[in-house]
């Protein structure tokens, strides 16, 4: 269950926030928040939140109506509306096409759909087993036909190399 | 009609295997991930257009990736009417932040005096030695919608429309670029058979 601290701006709207049969709380379009969330379960929040949220290994969503200014810390975070502030998640982050997203994030995984607003600092943790395509050579068997390789230009800067 | 270098079928399993069947592999794609290897706790800034596969490629290689995708701000700015000039305002980084820069085609898509101006902001942006990709689109008639360059495997780039952005294309001989871009110094430049050039340039 969501804990939360309370500031004198909140506004407690008539229709709460509730939470689901399937084990997760939603912060309707009409609730804004103001201070931090903790919280042991997946969060949806379609509303407005300013402040800080915590949720361990648990799922935020930011949905297509929710605006969120917050320091975010969350096992998997996915970003469907206005997002402002730092995300630190332990597994991934979705960001999708609606998004809007101006701050820093921290995963494991990270991924991007065509379209989102974005302007984000991102750091992916490197798994330290996994090993990167190295650099070399490309392999044009597939994709170039024969004879059809590109052609260097030589410029300025290319004199003396 | 002019084509690219490279046509073929597109991977059934990769993500957009139903987008224009168009990729190529990039040289300077290449000659930059080899620059990145070679430098150490490497910041890198993407301008778009915002692509999943590019994020996830270079997140891999660099420290920190910043991503800022001035193709939609631009795009946003020209809709509201607001001047080509104002979008440089969200570049607000400080100076020498980056080892490298991907302009990919945004400079094609810009009069000459912004895409001068943004020449500058990248060299005010770049460590001493830093470099930037570029990216002028040839004649094809696919290039005349903005497209992403999406990375794939062996450095292989698609190209995937991005129909949201309405970017006029501003078709430049190479000198121009060249002339543009300064003041960067063009280290390695590639044209392909249907008129797509790629360009390293570099910071002194």
């Amino acid at each position: 269950m969501l804990k939360r601290t309370m500031s004198e701006n909140d506004i407690i709207d008539p229709a709460p926030s509730h939470v689901s049969a399937t084990g997760k709380t939603v912060i309707g379009k009409q609730v804004a928040i103001e201070g931090g969330i903790e919280g042991s379960e997946d969060l949806v929040i379609e509303g407005t939140v300013r402040g800080s949220i915590e949720l361990e290994k648990f799922h935020l969503t930011v949905g297509p109506k929710g605006k969120v200014e917050a320091e975010i810390r969350a096992g998997n975070v996915t970003v469907s509306g206005q997002l402002k502030g730092n995300i630190k998640a332990l597994d991934r982050v979705d960001i999708t096409k609606d998004a809007d997203f101006s701050g820093e994030i921290k995963a494991k995984r990270i991924s991007v759909e065509d379209g989102a607003y974005l302007k984000a600092v991102i750091e992916v943790e490197r798994d330290s087993k996994k090993k990167m395509e190295p650099v070399g050579k490309p392999n044009n068997s597939v994709a170039s036909a024969p004879g059809k390789e590109p052609i260097p230009l030589v410029s300025e800067g290319d004199k003396g190399k | 009609m002019a084509t690219f270098t490279t046509f073929a079928e597109r991977p059934k399993e990769h993500p957009d295997s139903d987008a224009t069947q168009v990729y190529y592999t990039s040289n300077v794609l290449r000659l930059f991930a080899e620059y990145l290897e070679r430098r150490k706790d490497t910041q890198v800034l993407d301008i778009g257009p915002v692509c999943g596969e590019n994020v996830v490629f270079l997140s891999r290689r660099v420290k920190r990736l910043y991503v800022c995708d001035m193709f939609l701000r631009m795009d946003r700015d020209r809709r509201k009417g607001l001047p080509p000039s104002r979008a440089w305002r969200h570049l607000d980084y400080p100076p020498q932040s980056f080892d490298g820069i991907l302009l990919w085609e945004l400079a094609d898509r810009l009069e000459e005096r912004e895409a001068r101006r943004l020449a500058e902001i990248c060299y005010t942006l770049l460590k001493p030695g830093g470099k930037v990709v570029v990216f002028v689109p040839g004649e094809s008639e696919v290039q005349q919608v903005v497209n992403a360059f999406v990375i794939g495997d062996g450095f292989r780039l698609y190209l995937r429309p991005q129909p949201h952005l309405d970017l006029p294309l501003r078709k430049r001989q190479n000198r121009n670029v060249l002339g543009m871009m300064a003041p960067l110094k063009s280290v390695k430049s590639f044209i392909y058979r249907n008129g797509l050039r790629e360009f390293l340039f570099q910071h002194d």
